[in-house]
């Protein structure tokens, strides 16, 4: 009997060993780039050139970011990535909420056709021309800032984690409050809103995660770099020989013996600044989130 | 009747109307789109006024070899990417469960987590930083081992095994995180008396928490499946991009399709391949949405 309880010590103590030395591997494996990112980008470039990439870089500056705040790029892109986060968001969980409500409302008979109508989208690709063509010609939205937020208003998957949140609402309210007189506005804004704060909420963050971390739409609607979001500033850097007077945001002027390599890492933990900053909060969010979608009904 | 419904709760249908717009304007008007796929699209004529050219547009994909090449890297590398982010993410899920201390549990989580809410862009610029040829961190360890660097951006065959480790960096710990949900949601009581009777750990784990989470991976998996067709483009596009070097092992039908409309103005055959897309995604979705249905019928999406 003590040899058998001394056996399941020795077992559990293996196992326990191996969980933690995976996890902490994982754990590690997921951090160093995002370590390797920062850290870079406080090394000066002489460093970078002479050692490369390296996890502790002996020699710090703060040259890179000092040169990229000296040009206009980085605040057109800043603003543009801002607006679109801020305006896309508020707009889409309005409309995504209106239209999440009236899918779980039990007055409305034609659910299972508003929702077979929304999944559809999901299910057949649009296609990527069509797409192109209905944007940029039709609608005129080429070089526009909304061809970056109008597409992207509804996504259907958030739809139907707010619609499984709404049909948890006590709608016995709705027809008391219609008894009082108080219209369909009244009530969605005044009495349904208030109660889903927690779902909107979630909702909320993953629009605005989506909105700032996107960059299909202006790849293919925005050519002009004014109007061109962070994550395509990243993407100009990448791809630009001559990312310097990209980054002056005025074609023609040139420098020679810049830190070229540090801006890009620079640039890159401007753009991951606000989800790293606001990562706990994010967090708690998301994983919120995906447990109300999981429930669905 | 129809209209009548809608007429008597006109102000609650009136709620929905932006929705419907949105999805009637970015969704169900660019379908008629692939009605260019049958037509020799010109700028001017539009989507109508171009003249119908029959199956030419089909015959000219289906006729060249990229169709194959596009349609396997497309199968292949989604199912690496499916099957090792199962593996890595329901081992990850089910150690992350067996570790008791609440604060190294958090941050372990959090890390494995983070690289979700980063864009491609960033995580492009990332790769950068690790396999450049010059001065990448992997490289320079390389040549301090006093082994040859690598030029990983040259060398196709080494990317569907890059692109699946990134694949997993990138979703591993969301997965992870809804597979540890589904493990939380068993009750305790299966694991007290298991360890009354004197069950081990790796015994626990074997018998109560890999059975009962089986039903979420089954159906998790068969929607991921049912996705197969298509190809990630932000993330071939963010970390290849325009690397034609590479394209042999990771172009997908998605970046095809992008070229062909983008880069060669080909409006008639990128059509083409965003229909051939359509249907057989159309298709597989169903199937395995269906399977789905017979398994769980909560889970699947119609």
């Amino acid at each position: 009997m003590l040899n058998a309880i001394k056996q399941i010590g020795a077992s559990d103590k293996l196992v326990i060993t191996t969980v933690y030395v995976i996890v902490t591997s994982f754990a590690l494996f997921s951090f160093i780039p995002f370590w390797l990112v920062i850290v870079n980008s406080f090394a000066s470039e002489s460093e970078l050139g002479l050692h490369g990439f390296s996890l502790l870089p002996s020699k710090w500056s703060l040259d890179a970011y000092r040169y990229l705040l000296t040009g206009n790029q980085i605040y057109y892109s800043y603003g543009v990535t801002l607006f679109v986060t801020i305006v896309g968001t508020v707009l889409a969980v309005l409309i995504t909420a209106m239209f999440a409500y009236v899918l779980a409302h039990p007055k409305i008979r034609y659910k299972n056709q508003l929702a077979f109508f929304t999944y559809f989208t999901i299910l057949f690709g649009t296609g990527l021309v069509g797409f192109y063509i209905v944007i940029s010609m039709w609608l005129g939205l080429k070089d526009s800032i909304w061809s970056m937020i109008l597409p992207s208003l509804i996504n259907p998957f958030y739809t139907f984690i707010l619609v499984s949140f709404f049909r948890t609402l006590p709608f016995e309210i709705y027809e008391s409050a219609v008894m009082d007189g108080a219209g369909d506005y009244r009530i969605f804004f005044r009495i349904m809103w208030p109660i889903s704060v927690p779902a909107i909420a979630t909702i909320s963050l993953f629009y605005a995660i989506f909105y700032w971390n996107d960059w299909w739409l202006a790849l293919l609607f925005v050519d002009n770099y004014k109007l061109q979001p962070l994550q395509l500033m990243i993407r100009q850097l990448i791809s630009n020989l001559n990312i310097l007077s990209y980054i002056q945001g005025s074609p023609g002027s040139y420098g020679g013996g810049l830190p070229n390599q540090g801006v890009r890492l620079a640039t890159v933990c401007l753009t991951i600044g606000p989800i790293v900053f606001l990562y706990p909060y994010i967090q708690r969010y998301f994983v919120k989130g995906l447990t109300i979608g999981s429930v669905k009904g | 009747m129809v209209f009548r419904e809608i007429m008597r709760n006109r102000v609650l249908y009136s709620l929905a109307v932006p929705g419907l717009l949105v999805l009637i304007i970015f969704f169900y008007l660019p379908m008629f789109g692939h009605v260019i796929a049958f037509k020799n699209y010109n700028y001017f004529d539009g989507i109508w006024g171009s003249p119908w050219t029959g199956l030419d547009n089909f015959k000219f994909f289906f006729g060249g070899s990229d169709w194959l090449r596009v349609t396997f890297n497309t199968l292949f590398l989604n199912a690496l990417f499916i099957a090792f982010g199962l593996v890595i993410s329901v081992i990850l899920a089910i150690f992350l469960n067996e570790i008791r201390q609440a604060v190294f549990k958090r941050v372990a989580q959090s890390m494995a987590f983070l690289p979700f809410f980063v864009s491609w862009m960033v995580v492009s610029m990332m790769l950068f930083s690790l396999l450049n040829t010059s001065d990448g961190l992997i490289n320079r360890s390389l040549k301090e081992l006093g082994l040859d660097a690598v030029s990983w951006y040259s060398m196709p065959h080494y990317w569907p095994a890059i692109l699946t480790i990134i694949s997993v960096w990138k979703t591993a710990g969301y997965q992870a995180v809804i597979y540890l949900a589904a493990i939380t949601s068993i009750s305790p009581e299966y694991y007290e008396s298991a360890q009354i009777d004197g069950a081990t750990r790796l015994q626990r784990i074997r018998h109560i928490t890999m059975p009962l989470l089986r039903p979420t991976i089954i159906v998790l998996t068969l929607l991921a499946i049912g996705r197969i067709f298509y190809g990630d483009f932000g993330m071939i596009f963010g970390l290849v991009g325009d690397n034609g070097v590479l394209y042999e092992t990771t172009d997908v039908i998605d970046t095809y399709a992008y070229r062909a409309l983008r880069q060669l103005g080909n409006f008639g055959m990128s059509s083409s391949i965003g229909l051939y897309q359509s249907v057989l995604g159309l298709v597989t979705i169903c199937v395995f949405n269906l399977i789905v249905r017979k398994i769980d019928k909560e889970s699947s999406i119609f």
